[in-house]
């Protein structure tokens, strides 16, 4: 099987049965939801780590995945586990731990990352995907599960929400 | 009809500036190297759990009777894995195995020692280095260096771990951090990531990321200064440190944009004079927040200081706006 064309289904089966190659795709292909999830929830210099724990987690967990099509649903769910859990560790989410990264992001862009942080839930997680991990609107549904047009209001209502509060400053 | 935020077709100046900061956040990282898959098959974990039991009751007798830890027991500690050399833990061979509070685990001068700190992050053991496992809980995980360098990776609040070494204590505040027991026995700690805590003998210096700090025998954790510090500012420290109050005008006159951290700490440690002028030319720096008394921070007021530290802090953890421009 060539991994770089095989489809998801196609990969967790291989995974499944101790492919490294093949999950290694499958890491390609969702770290970086996986990371919005977490940088959604916990401090940037925390996110990484949380990547890579879920992605172990799921490695090890895989061949209790019977369903391979929910592979999606499936490594999102543990990846919130993770992040609410790294969260209740580090409840505060100070400036400098989102500063603390290398390399050392610009400071609009922390500014910028709290602000996204302060909205409601529902959209913090699709537009950290857009704008931080650079995933189109149609790559958010394909990796997430969620309908074009949800992702679509997601973006858009979320959107006008952080200009708003960027443009109030508030954040800076 | 394009659609910039959906779909990425069209122009939206906005949008893509704040896509353009905001993707310093991206993550790039490549996946870990992968553990052995663990078996779960049901006898095997019934196996397992029945030979952990005898393993404890085992080690209850083991310690029992001759007082001392076993590393090879299952329970209560921080698992450890060795490579490159040989180490001991609690005495005894070991090239893994769970470090019991109480136990030291030693390295040999090539050997290191990854040992996982309970659930909030990874420790690395370098060689020629000796640990204690002091205590671990809910309320705090606590180890001993009392020789050799250890790197420390948390993941927790801030003072949930503790490095204790034989002139200071390090104290995590998030998130990395190397610490040295030197062979003349002074105390190094480096920052890499986040903010430390370095403590002894009634007194505490704020670490931030990239700045280094020494803690002497019988003096108490010294100035921290930046790694990217002028020898003229290092020396002064230094001299500042020993006992030298005189080293205050060369230490102000030496401090740069980059030294931010190194006044706000000698804020705490001098008085009248030599105060104003630390305060003086940090104010130059960055300027006093307006909501907070000049006054008070000249009086060396606890919370007065800590508020100003509370607005520096961006700017420590910006190593690199005084390394080298970004785009």
């Amino acid at each position: 099987m060539d991994v770089r064309e095989a489809t998801v289904v196609e990969l967790v089966i291989a995974a499944r049965d101790g492919q490294r190659a093949a999950f290694a795709t499958l890491y390609e292909r969702f770290h970086r939801v996986v990371h919005a999830i977490a940088l959604a929830r916990v401090a940037a210099c925390d996110a990484g780590d949380v990547v890579q724990d879920v992605f172990t987690d799921a490695w090890h967990k895989l061949p209790r995945l019977r369903e391979p099509a929910a592979f999606p649903g499936w490594i999102l769910a543990i990846a919130r586990h993770r992040a609410i859990d790294a969260a209740r560790r580090r409840p505060t989410l100070d400036a400098a731990a989102d500063l603390a990264v290398e390399p050392p992001p610009r400071l609009e862009a922390a500014a910028a990352l709290r602000a996204i942080r302060a909205l409601p839930d529902t959209y913090r997680e699709t537009l950290i995907m857009r704008l931080v991990e650079g995933l189109s609107g149609p790559e958010i549904a394909a990796h997430t599960g969620m309908s074009p047009d949800s992702v679509r209001v997601h973006l858009h209502r979320g959107m006008k929400l952080l200009r708003e509060r960027l443009g109030e400053g508030g954040e800076r | 009809m394009t659609d910039p935020l959906y779909d990425k077709t069209g122009d939206d100046p906005e949008l893509a500036a704040l896509e353009a900061a905001l993707g310093d956040y991206a993550h790039r990282a490549p996946l870990r190297e992968l553990p052995p898959r663990r078996r779960r098959r049901r006898t095997t974990v019934i196996a397992a759990v029945l030979g952990a039991i005898a393993v404890a009751a085992l080690a209850v007798l083991v310690v029992g009777r001759r007082g001392e830890p076993d590393c090879r027991a299952a329970g209560t500690g921080f698992a450890f894995a060795v490579d490159g050399g040989p180490a001991r833990c609690a005495g005894s061979l070991a090239a893994h195995g769970t470090l019991p509070v109480g136990a030291w685990l030693e390295t040999a001068g090539a050997a290191t020692a990854d040992v996982q700190v309970a659930d909030i992050g990874r420790l690395t053991v370098f060689g020629d280095s000796r640990v204690r496992l002091v205590g671990t809980g809910a309320t705090g995980h606590r180890l001993e260096l009392a020789r050799g360098r250890i790197a420390a990776r948390v993941t927790a609040p801030p003072r949930l771990f503790v490095v204790d070494t034989p002139t200071a204590s390090a104290v995590d505040l998030g998130c990395a951090y190397e610490l040295t027991v030197e062979p003349d026995g002074r105390t190094r700690l480096r920052v890499t990531s986040g903010a430390v805590s370095l403590e002894a003998r009634g007194l505490a210096a704020y670490a931030p990321m990239d700045t280094e700090v020494l803690a002497a025998p019988g003096r108490g954790p010294g100035t921290p200064v930046a790694r990217s510090a002028s020898a003229a500012l290092g020396d002064a420290v230094v001299r500042f440190d020993a006992g030298d109050r005189s080293a205050v005008p060369a230490i102000v006159a030496s401090a740069g944009p980059g030294d931010t951290a190194t006044l706000w700490n000698l804020l705490a440690r001098t008085a009248a004079d030599d105060r104003a002028a630390v305060f003086a030319r940090l104010d130059a720096l960055s300027p006093l927040p307006a909501d907070i008394s000049a006054d008070a921070v000249r009086a060396g007021d606890p919370g007065a200081l800590e508020r100003w530290r509370e607005a520096l802090v961006d700017r420590w953890m910006c190593v690199g706006c005084f390394q080298k421009s970004r785009p």
